[in-house]
């Protein structure tokens, strides 16, 4: 079995709690951080790490940090991405509910290394019980000297609070998220300026997702060079994969970066469900451009997928069977995108529903010839061109189910 | 300074300028909705994306900032092909209703689908119903189908009026523009928003199925209606009305001025321009009989230039009187200034305009002055009408406009009226005060007119005639350089101006102030 790095003491009972976090994991990271390292230290062990974000775009969290401008007399923010919105995504969940302590060590060192003193974690309103154990956890936090005023006698202090969204994905692209954070729409910012320089409330803010946070307090214990060897030189450190679908174990595995995604479905998954048989599979939440059965054979880190053509996302495995329409499928994911699309930016707003209208229409008979290159076109329309990523992030699977199961389709449409 | 090329075209253009205006700068177009110069980029209707040298995707013309040795293509195979994608979406939910609508002939999604577009419809779905004749305000109707989202109005209430009284309303395909509940677009800059709508989903009552806006012209103006002198554009029908209704100007616009107006108008001056044709007097009315008979603007400067020779060779300059106002123009003040206080020495000078008004904290000011400041500057003391004075042994009286009205009665005003021997009025409009004139002249209006007037803050602004002078009207500045030449003191002086921009040139040479304003 593969070493565990973030989901390593999840068996133990009551690991969010304070006492138990304390006497088997303990806040090490933090201590050592906070009274052995400067900021500086800190930064370089993160960049030498080459953690890279594992909200979906994978840049390097370190670069991140760096860009935060110094000599600002603004206050600076970091903002915890625990809106966790990606279809089939369901890893900061685990982190949060599970190992809460985790998640608010990795807040501590990040904002000691950028010098923060304020930060938010931003959570999908659905995770309501999880917010209740993450108000818990910060509240023991504060008990026992962690935050607060003069952490660990260091003259460090550190708010956290926790904000729950109102269940829109657009409020997890990192700008979505600001805005909601302010009390206004969710509607994406125009890059640039990047949040690292104009964030929050006009202020420098940082955004890392739930489980790049988590990963710092290994790289402050174990250094640098530990994490790279934990998964590839470019890419270090494990990844969380979620696996949903047709497998016999579903669940989350977490696994070194480069673990082949034809093992984590056959070997860590338990394979497929008793008499189904594998047809395609979305490798890093449904955003992803689909591989099919034979193009499965790959290398599970963020430049193997980019080869492939597809991406590593969310590292959120859905599975998918030979008796499963790719209509319904498509049905499903043009659904989910014209109802989460902000409505903000011309492609993205009648892109997506039109695409909705087009294939509801195939699914209730009223195909016609021509509708598939009509997708096809209208997705490449999106593509590219809309304010923020969710544009892509619903042409991508569009464009490569239409692709590559085209004559399937092809087979709806046909009266 | 940064160098930069635009279709191979090599620019110079300022750090920090974005490309949209870099482009405007060279004379190139690109297209855009949603980009408005009030306003800080949004980026939301695609429209203006262009094609820049060594970056991957398409980017925004309207917030990417140039930098040194960028090349922007605006018209290559990519750049078109994602203009035609973005007008394909926005026309897919359109209703198409160009025909029963008020913008088209002004609508920029019709024009760029004209320029950009020409394709066939292939959207086969139903489109979104939304609300079609939605009252948000005084004047304005919105009808969220045509409504492209560009948020130009959301923005101006906020940015702008900060009353935030629209904003986008539900996600995705069923976002739409609504008004807060309880709320109405009652401020008194309303009327932009149907302006700043690109489209024709903020219309404006008050011309909403009036006219077709190709059968109108437009002149630029200057708003008489309060001392601020915003830039307009008075758009009218040229020739003949088309209705029943005598009316002459459909809409007034506001024109772009950064250093007076920015690029807006107060609803005063945007739905006050009524005054131009109603209510006006359009002949000569004759209320006391005189020996010349069928009185003609010639025979009446006959008249009175008779009447002022004498009284100046017998030294009773004195007995003169003049009642002005501030619609006249810098032009017309000043020949008035140098006719009557500087060659026949008059000094019973009076100002009566119309009362002062609400104003806000905007444009709009209380006075309602529009050449205070020029007369002013031209040196006439500004007196009000003092009625004691008046009476005091005035024999002659030359009264200008209609306002008289607003600050007396007419049984306070008729027995020192009775008292002057010879009283002339000139003016615009029908008015109870027109009886206690011997003969009354019809005069143009600012609209149909040409000329100058000085705002509060002594910015000189020219104006430009849009109309013709109704039926026997006659500018001031015209009547005012007749009389002169009548009078025939400095013949050849007054003879050289045959247009207000003459007069402007000498005004010029002879008064510094205006010196430098030329």
């Amino acid at each position: 079995m593969e070493e565990k790095l973030l989901t390593r003491h999840f068996d133990l009972k009551n690991l969010y709690k304070i006492e138990v976090y304390l006497k088997e994991v303990g806040y090490q990271a933090v201590k050592r951080a906070l009274k052995e390292m400067k900021p500086e230290e800190i930064l370089e062990e993160v960049k030498n790490a080459n953690l890279r974000g594992r909200g979906g775009a994978g840049f390097p969290a370190g670069v991140k940090w760096g860009f935060v401008p110094q000599d600002v007399d603004k206050p600076k923010y970091l903002c915890v991405n625990a809106d966790e919105g990606e279809p089939g995504t369901f890893k900061d969940r685990y982190i949060m509910s599970h190992n809460p302590h985790l998640m608010i060590e990795g807040i501590i060192i990040t904002c000691f290394c950028v010098g923060i003193h304020t930060a938010f974690i931003y959570i999908r309103g659905e995770y309501e019980a999880i917010a209740l154990r993450l108000e818990q956890a910060i509240s023991e936090a504060y008990k026992k000297g962690f935050l607060g005023k003069n952490i660990l006698e260091t003259g460090f202090d550190l708010d956290v609070f926790v904000h729950r969204g109102a269940g829109a994905y657009i409020c997890g692209e990192e700008t979505g998220l600001l805005e909601s954070l302010e009390g206004k729409r969710g509607h994406p910012r125009l890059k640039p300026p990047f949040p690292a320089s104009i964030g929050l409330f006009q202020c420098p803010t940082v955004i890392n997702n739930v489980e790049t946070i988590s990963n710092i307090p290994q790289i402050i214990l174990n250094g640098a060079e530990w994490f790279l060897k934990k998964g590839l030189p470019k890419d270090g450190g494990t990844r969380i994969f979620g696996v949903s679908g047709v497998v016999k174990n579903p669940g989350i595995y977490e696994l070194p970066l480069g673990t082949n995604l034809k093992d984590i479905i056959f070997k860590y998954a338990g394979g497929m469900k008793e008499g189904k048989k594998l047809k395609a599979v979305f490798p890093g939440g449904m955003s992803a451009p689909i591989l099919k059965a034979d193009e499965i054979n790959i290398k599970m880190d963020f430049d193997s997928l980019v080869e492939a053509e597809s991406m590593l996302g969310s590292a959120a495995i859905i599975v998918i069977d030979e008796e499963t329409s790719m209509l319904d499928v498509l049905k499903v994911v043009t659904r989910f995108y014209s109802h989460e699309s902000c409505g903000q930016c011309t492609p993205c707003r009648i892109g997506n529903s039109w695409i909705n209208k087009i294939i509801k229409r195939i699914a209730a008979g009223g195909g016609k010839r021509g509708d598939i290159d009509n997708i096809i076109r209208l997705a490449s329309n999106m593509m590219g061109k809309t304010l923020c990523p969710l544009g892509d992030a619903a042409a991508m699977p569009i464009l490569s189910i239409t692709k590559k199961f085209r004559k399937e389709i092809e087979s709806y449409t046909a009266n | 300074m940064v160098k930069i090329f635009i279709d191979e075209k090599p620019l110079e253009v300022e750090e920090g300028t974005t490309v949209l205006n870099a482009a405007e700068q060279a004379g190139i177009d690109i297209p855009h909705l949603c980009y408005h110069s009030a306003f800080l980029p949004e980026g939301n209707c695609r429209m203006c994306l262009v094609e820049i040298e060594g970056l991957p995707k398409l980017e925004l013309a309207c917030s990417t900032q140039v930098r040194e040795g960028m090349k922007i293509s605006t018209k290559s195979e990519k750049v078109i092909e994602a203009r035609k994608g973005v007008l394909e979406f926005l026309l897919a939910e359109h209703p198409l209703d160009c025909p029963i609508c008020d913008k088209a002939g002004e609508c920029k999604l019709q024009d760029y689908y004209e320029e950009y577009g020409l394709f066939e419809s292939q959207f086969e779905e139903s489109k979104e119903k939304r609300e079609k004749r939605l009252k948000i305000g005084k004047n304005l109707i919105l009808d969220q189908e045509r409504c492209i989202l560009c948020t130009r109005c959301v923005r101006f209430l906020r940015d702008v009026t900060r009353t935030h009284e629209l904003g986008v309303f539900n996600r995705g395909i069923s976002s739409e523009i609504h008004i807060y509940e309880g709320l109405s677009v009652e401020n008194n800059y309303s009327g932009n928003l149907a302006e700043i709508c690109p489209v024709g989903a903020i219309t404006d009552s008050d011309f909403r199925f009036k006219t077709r806006k190709w059968f109108l012209k437009k002149e630029e103006s200057i708003c008489p209606l309060c001392s601020r002198g915003c830039n307009i554009y008075i758009e009218y029908h040229p020739g003949f009305p088309r209705f029943s209704v005598p009316k002459r100007v459909y809409r007034v616009k506001s024109r772009e001025n950064q250093e007076v107006n920015g690029f807006w108008i107060c609803d005063l001056g945007r739905y006050g321009y009524s005054y131009i044709d109603e209510g006006r007097l359009n002949q000569i009315v004759e209320n006391v009989n005189h020996p010349l008979s069928e009185l003609n603007l010639e025979k009446i400067l006959l008249f009175i230039s008779e009447k002022l020779k004498r009284l100046y060779h017998m030294k009773k300059t004195s007995h003169i009187a003049l009642i002005l106002n501030t619609w006249l123009s810098n032009e017309e003040l000043f020949l008035i200034n140098k006719i009557f206080r500087i060659d026949l020495n008059v000094e019973k000078i009076f100002f009566v305009d119309p009362p002062e008004g609400e104003k806000d904290d905007f444009l709009l000011t209380s006075e309602r002055t529009p050449n205070k400041r020029g007369a002013e500057e031209i040196g006439f003391d500004f007196k009000p009408l003092d009625l004691e004075t008046l009476g005091n042994g005035t024999q002659f009286l030359m009264a200008f406009g209609p306002h008289l009205s607003h600050h007396f009665s007419l049984t306070e005003i008729k027995p020192v009226f009775d008292k002057i021997e010879t009283k002339l009025l000139f003016t615009s409009f029908s008015n109870e005060m027109n009886a206690l004139f011997d003969i009354v002249f019809p005069t143009a209006l600012i609209a149909e007119k040409e000329g100058s007037l000085t705002n509060l803050e002594g910015k000189v602004q020219k104006f430009s005639q849009a109309l013709m002078p109704l039926g026997e009207s006659q500018p001031e500045w015209k009547i005012m350089v007749d009389l002169a030449k009548k009078l025939e003191v400095n013949f050849n002086f007054y003879r050289q101006f045959s247009s207000p921009e003459i007069i402007f040139q000498e005004m010029g040479k002879e008064i510094t102030f205006f010196e430098k304003r030329k």
